[in-house]
């Protein structure tokens, strides 16, 4: 995308007030946590706001990033000799 | 601790291993070692702190057994036991003062800042994550958060717990856990965009040109 961009967010026809009550609901936007109305509110705003849609967008990846993230899981031989450790250390006390 | 535990050798005193207790112990290992050391590494980020993490949460979830009156999820209270003996750790190590993420600090005061992008563009997030340079990132941002904020984050939208169950875990009520997760998701926005990270390749579409 490369949209021009002006500085000004009043370009827009908002201030950048209402920008930051957006950004403070960004989550619970994303997690369905709001009302309708409100919803519909948030919706416009970015409608008319690139910048708010951006930041929205982004936030959605970060979030859907997170979920996927895989890490590796415990080898077999790795598990039993935690298990081995972990009994040792129990007895031991 | 007293411990009214049967045991076959008088002398020592809580040897399980041997009896109902090896058992009790076996169950809670083999059905749970996993989740844990899943949820261990994604909070301690290093594969030698995680199993660190894994024996002193057995242990320990061994030890508190008897403390253990089943009114919470089994998995509930060892997460529980894991955040805390992570968080315990962390801050043996490091002596870090715990940080609070202020929400003005996330709020862009330039165009430039509002419109930082992620190099996920068309991409599912799995394939996002092919991106070497973004999955590290991805972690070191993780491994960034301050420590209250990065177990909320990780059981959230990493172990996909709801608030409810984080605010159990965290001994916080959902408020609070929401308050937490929206600061450390913004963190590690930030973290992310303003990296400059290269476009991921994608093999499928690599050869466009021509
Ligand atoms: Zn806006």
């Amino acid at each position: 995308m490369s949209t021009r961009m002006t500085s000004a967010h009043s370009h827009h026809g908002h201030s950048k007030a209402q920008c930051i009550k957006v950004l403070r609901r960004l989550s619970a936007y994303l997690d369905d946590e709001l009302s309708v109305s409100i919803c519909k509110e948030i919706r416009k705003h970015m409608g008319a706001c690139p910048n708010c849609e951006v930041f929205v967008t982004s936030l959605r990846q970060t979030i859907s990033l997170c979920r996927c993230a895989d890490v590796p899981s415990l080898s077999p031989a790795a598990k039993a000799r935690l298990r081995r450790e972990i009994l040792r250390a129990i007895r031991s006390h | 601790m007293k411990n009214r535990r049967r045991s076959r050798q008088p002398s020592a005193r809580s040897v399980p291993a041997e009896g109902d207790g090896a058992v009790v112990f076996d169950r809670l290992y083999r059905d749970h070692v996993d989740r844990i050391y899943r949820f261990a590494q994604r909070l301690c980020g290093q594969v030698e702190d995680a199993q660190d993490l894994v024996q002193d949460t057995f242990l320990n979830a061994y030890r508190g057994l008897e403390g253990f009156r089943g009114d919470a999820q089994v998995s509930t209270w060892l997460y529980r036991i894991a955040a805390r003996a992570c968080l315990r750790l962390r801050r043996k190590r490091k002596g870090e003062p715990a940080r609070e993420l202020s929400l003005d600090e996330f709020i862009p005061t330039s165009e430039g800042e509002f419109r930082l992008q992620l190099p996920t563009d068309g991409l599912s997030p799995e394939e996002a994550l092919e991106n070497k340079e973004l999955k590290r990132a991805l972690h070191q941002a993780i491994q960034k958060l301050p420590n209250k904020y990065r177990v909320v984050l990780v059981l959230r939208d990493m172990e996909g717990l709801t608030a409810k169950e984080v605010g159990t875990i965290m001994g916080l009520n959902e408020r609070a856990v929401k308050s937490r997760l929206h600061r450390a998701r913004l963190f590690v926005r930030r973290e992310l965009s303003a990296r400059g990270i290269g476009e991921p390749s994608r093999p499928s579409k690599a050869i466009q040109q021509g």
